[in-house]
């Protein structure tokens, strides 16, 4: 029966089968064209930025091509080093990878993951002691900590021992961080009566205040060591994180505490190691006590579950190959290039007279701390009004209209154009509130402004795929909704809510219009030490570097302005891959 | 069970986290917001400068605080390499430098307030007097570096080597020529596309001044840029195109476009450094920067200034590509510089 098959059938079949190869292979072919540019494009700034080939001494290779039946041969200049990186590096990872690929799925995750986490620890580390640098001292970081644990420890203690009184917990809930930290009433708030009453003629009104734990600590004069300080404010609380990690893992207290001491450990070995390589202590400890406990606890529970170890060997071969390739170089004496994106252009701030000088440092330092402001400011924002529009908003009636009303035009909001959101800043931080022109503060609000329907509705999307049924069943076992909220809807929606956030980060993060209308300025030299200091930010940076008129600025600089962009850009996206990939499989097990 | 409530414990304590982060951050607002309330006295209070620093390294000179430069793209390189050299000296103070067109830096910057200093590259207009005025800033005047305002050509328009400041004005005038042949009979026959400073711009205002003439109005058939860049590759890209700005833009493209000799009456003058000290070339121009009066009083701000005018008299100015000015002017400059500061 089945063997018959009416003469049209076949026909149709034919037509259909070409109709939808030609359709397939359009889609393939804009596919392609768009990854092709992109990629075309991200090759000619990187060597722009590296200048890979140019470097002594350089092989020439005569490589016979053969078009129709003449014999050509191109000449290829390759420079030595590269020959010899290719050998010791290129060749030993491109073999792990493909024995990854090919044999041993779950080593190659475990490879991306452990290179990838001391990388992205590295990045924070950075952020730390640029913070160190630029904004706080390490005494101000230990008084704010000691004063925030002062507070958590108020609001714990509050709800052990009056675990019945909601409302007199909320009150402490809000009054204890502001009474640890800034006292009561802050230093502000005095400072403001009193310049008021001193316009109007009259003395200081406000001459006693209680003084916060903040205040007290700086004020005493027993302050710890510097180094000791470092440990408590840095080191502590990442091992608070993920010690207990550890120690619900292996369900023992001891691994735990073993960790915490390992990490203590390697941290304040700085204080006789770094000196002998050549870095600060400081930035050992830093380094080391962001980069080992995430580390250690990877590598344990990788070990522990025996799948893919094999691709822990991935980091080995990478540095092992680095270090040899350039022991190896040095020892022959072939040159190595001199890359526009190097060291000093991290670090240095952008100079009129040495385009080799020049550097990115300034912007980058603005780049992050609006990225912090941003996050702290747009985050809670957003999401409550997600939770808002998708929980609690009336759906029906004339109300249910008017928030659907909202909803379409935060999705008007999203498609507005940036330099919009520049004027608003400009005339609502700049002209109405007296902001200061070009500040951190006035950026961040500017472009977190803009990117906040989009967190809204990356936000919404996620709460509103969590399945009713959850939220039935939560119903069901007498939970309230403030319960089904905390307990349900949310912790399922994290992932999602934090992916969208972090893709909208990368959006803000090169946004360059709302920075030219608030006044950023074009050439920062100093990278700012408060959120309220004129800053610049990187894709303000590049433009300028755009403008100069000398071609070594275009050309090499820009690139390399370019590339340290989309690096910060690329580990952001990576990192919300990673986290959205970590949840799901969570979800799934 | 376990597990749930380790997870509730770790989420209420990320929850005051994070509120105590919003606590930190407002705290460290307040402590930026009260270093040195110098609010330089123009009614909106938001010039005080809150580069107050926390400890780490003031520097030598004990100086501090922000100085905020913006106004003409012409003036820009010269207030950019002062600033570097300023800021190598003085560990504490950030000058920021930001090239937003003349007028566009008087109207929107410095007038009202939220800049302390302004470059120009024509002298300051009633108009803008007049808005600084009403915010309570006094501008202060110093001429820094001459300029010769350069007009270029395509490399390959050969047909034409030196022009009249009135065949400029022809070109360049509302309603005037718009074909090469229009000008001399020999020109030929070819539409000429012009690229020149937008309205903001300084050298805009100096050009309709003096070489279009007050009789005409500047055309707006030009394609207007704040940015130099884009004239040279217009100018560049196109055979018979037709552009003008400062002599610095030129000096570092001259492969790039042809510069014209000017001819005011006493033969042709090609654009030069020299040419424009002795006066011969036509188009020779000033350039200023302004500074707001009350903002001298600030130490770093004056400090700056002294450096800037000794310093616009050295070699410097020169490697940018602008005159320096004469040891007299610059004499003169220190002297009204310490009247303006009371000193």
């Amino acid at each position: 029966m089945a063997a018959e098959t009416p003469s049209w059938a076949q026909q149709a079949g034919q037509v259909s089968r070409l109709r939808g190869r030609a359709f397939e292979a359009i889609c393939l072919a804009s596919t392609s064209l768009a990854l092709v540019s992109v990629m075309v494009l991200l090759l000619f700034v990187a060597n722009d930025a590296f200048r890979p080939f140019e470097a002594e001494p350089a092989l020439t290779f005569a490589i016979p091509v053969l078009p129709g039946l003449e014999l050509f041969v191109v000449p290829v200049v390759l420079p030595a080093y590269l020959l010899v990186f290719g050998a010791t590096l290129g060749l030993p990872v491109a073999l792990t990878a493909l024995y990854y690929y090919r044999r041993d799925d779950p080593a190659g995750e475990v490879a991306y993951a452990t290179l990838g986490l001391p990388i992205v620890s590295l990045l924070v580390s950075a952020g730390v002691l640029v913070m160190f640098i630029e904004v706080l001292t390490v005494s101000e970081l230990f008084a704010t900590e000691l004063a925030l644990l002062v507070a958590v420890g108020a609001i714990y203690g509050h709800a052990r021992l009056r675990p019945r009184k909601a409302v007199e917990r909320l009150a402490i809930i809000i009054v204890a961080p502001v009474v640890a930290l800034a006292g009561l009433p802050p230093a502000m708030f005095n400072d403001i009566v009193n310049g008021i009453a001193g316009l109007a003629g009259v003395g200081p009104v406000l001459t006693t205040r209680l003084f916060s734990v903040r205040e007290l600590v700086l004020a005493s004069p027993f302050l710890p060591v510097r180094w000791v300080m470092l440990l408590a404010t840095v080191t502590l609380p990442v091992v608070a994180i993920f010690a207990p990690i550890l120690a619900r893992r292996r369900e023992s207290r001891e691994a735990g505490l073993a960790l915490g001491g390992l990490s203590m450990i390697v941290a304040a070995l700085g204080l006789v190691a770094a000196p002998a390589l050549g870095v600060g202590s400081d930035v050992w400890i830093v380094v080391a006590s962001v980069t080992v406990p995430p580390l250690a606890v990877y590598v344990e529970g990788v070990v522990r579950r025996r799948e893919g170890m094999a691709g822990l060997a991935f980091p080995l071969v990478l540095i092992g190959g680095a270090l040899a390739g350039w022991l190896l170089v040095q020892q022959v004496g072939f040159g190595m290039p001199d890359p526009w994106l190097d060291w000093g252009f991290l670090t240095n701030a952008h100079s009129r007279f040495s385009a080799e000088k020049t550097g990115i440092y300034p912007p980058l330092v603005g780049s992050v701390m609006m990225l912090f402001a941003i996050v702290i400011l747009i985050f809670p924002v957003g999401v409550g009004a997600a939770i808002y529009l998708e929980e609690y908003a009336p759906s029906q009636g004339l109300a249910g209209k008017f928030v659907t009303l909202i909803e379409i035009n935060i999705g008007n909001l999203a498609g507005v154009p940036s330099v919009v959101y520049g004027l608003l800043g400009l005339a609502l931080f700049i002209r109405f509130l007296s902001m200061p022109v070009g500040a951190i503060i006035v950026g961040a609000l500017a472009v977190g402004l803009l990117i906040l329907p989009i967190v809204i509705i990356s936000a919404q999307e996620a709460i509103r795929a969590v399945p009713d049924s959850h939220r039935e069943a939560s119903y069901g076992m007498g939970a309230t909704r403030w319960q089904t909220i905390r307990d349900v809807v949310l912790p399922q929606a994290f992932p999602g809510i934090l992916t969208g956030t972090i893709l909208a980060l990368g959006r803000a993060i090169g946004e360059t219009a709302p920075l030219l209308m608030i006044g950023m300025p074009a050439i920062v030299r100093r990278a700012p030490d408060g959120f309220f200091a004129t800053g610049s930010a990187m894709p303000r940076q590049i433009f300028r570097w755009s403008k100069e008129f000398d071609p070594l600025y275009r050309h090499g600089v820009l690139a390399a302005g370019v590339v340290t962009l989309l690096v910060v850009l690329l580990i952001m996206n990576g990192t919300a891959i990673i986290l959205r990939n970590k949840f799901q499989r969570e979800e799934t097990a | 069970m376990s597990r749930k409530d380790a997870g509730d414990v770790t989420r209420r304590k990320f929850l005051i986290g994070s509120g105590a982060a919003g606590a930190i951050t407002l705290a460290g607002c307040t402590s930026t917001g009260d270093g040195n309330g110098n609010g330089n006295g123009n009614g909106n209070g938001n010039g005080n400068g809150n580069g107050n620093g926390n400890g780490n390294g003031n520097g030598d000179s004990g100086l501090s605080g922000e100085i905020t430069i913006k106004g003409s793209s012409t003036v820009f390189p010269v207030s950019d390499a002062m600033a570097e050299l300023f800021m190598e000296e003085h560990e504490g103070v950030n000058v920021t430098v930001d090239p937003t067109g003349s007028g566009g830096g008087f109207k929107n910057w410095f007038c009202p307030g939220d800049a302390e200093i302004n470059g120009a590259s024509r002298p300051i207009k009633d108009s803008e007097t007049e808005q600084c005025s009403g915010n309570d800033v006094e501008p202060v005047e110093f001429q820094i570096a001459g300029d010769a305002l350069t007009m270029a050509v395509n490399n390959d328009a050969d047909w034409v080597d030196c022009m009249t400041p009135d065949e400029l004005s022809q070109i360049w005038r509302e309603d005037g020529a718009t074909n090469w042949s229009e000008i001399r009979d020999e020109f030929p026959d070819q539409e000429i596309p012009l690229f020149g400073p937008a309205e903001t711009s300084g050298t805009y205002d100096w050009f309709n001044e003096n070489i279009v003439g007050e009789d005409y109005r500047h055309t707006a058939r030009h394609q207007p840029t704040e940015d130099d860049e884009t004239i040279v590759q217009g100018i560049r890209d196109n055979t018979n195109a037709m552009g003008y700005f400062g002599y610095a833009y030129y000096k570092s493209n001259s492969e790039q476009v042809k510069a014209l000799e000017i001819d005011g009456g006493q033969g042709c003058t090609e654009p030069s450094l020299a040419n424009a000290k002795d006066g011969s070339y036509p188009m020779a121009r000033p350039l200023f920067i302004y500074v707001a009066k009350d903002a001298l009083q600030r130490e770093e701000v004056y400090e700056f200034m002294k450096f800037y005018l000794e310093k616009a008299e050295t070699d410097i100015v020169q490697e940018i590509g602008y005159v320096p000015s004469s040891t007299d002017l610059r004499d003169e400059n220190l002297a009204k510089l310490d009247e303006a500061a009371g000193k």
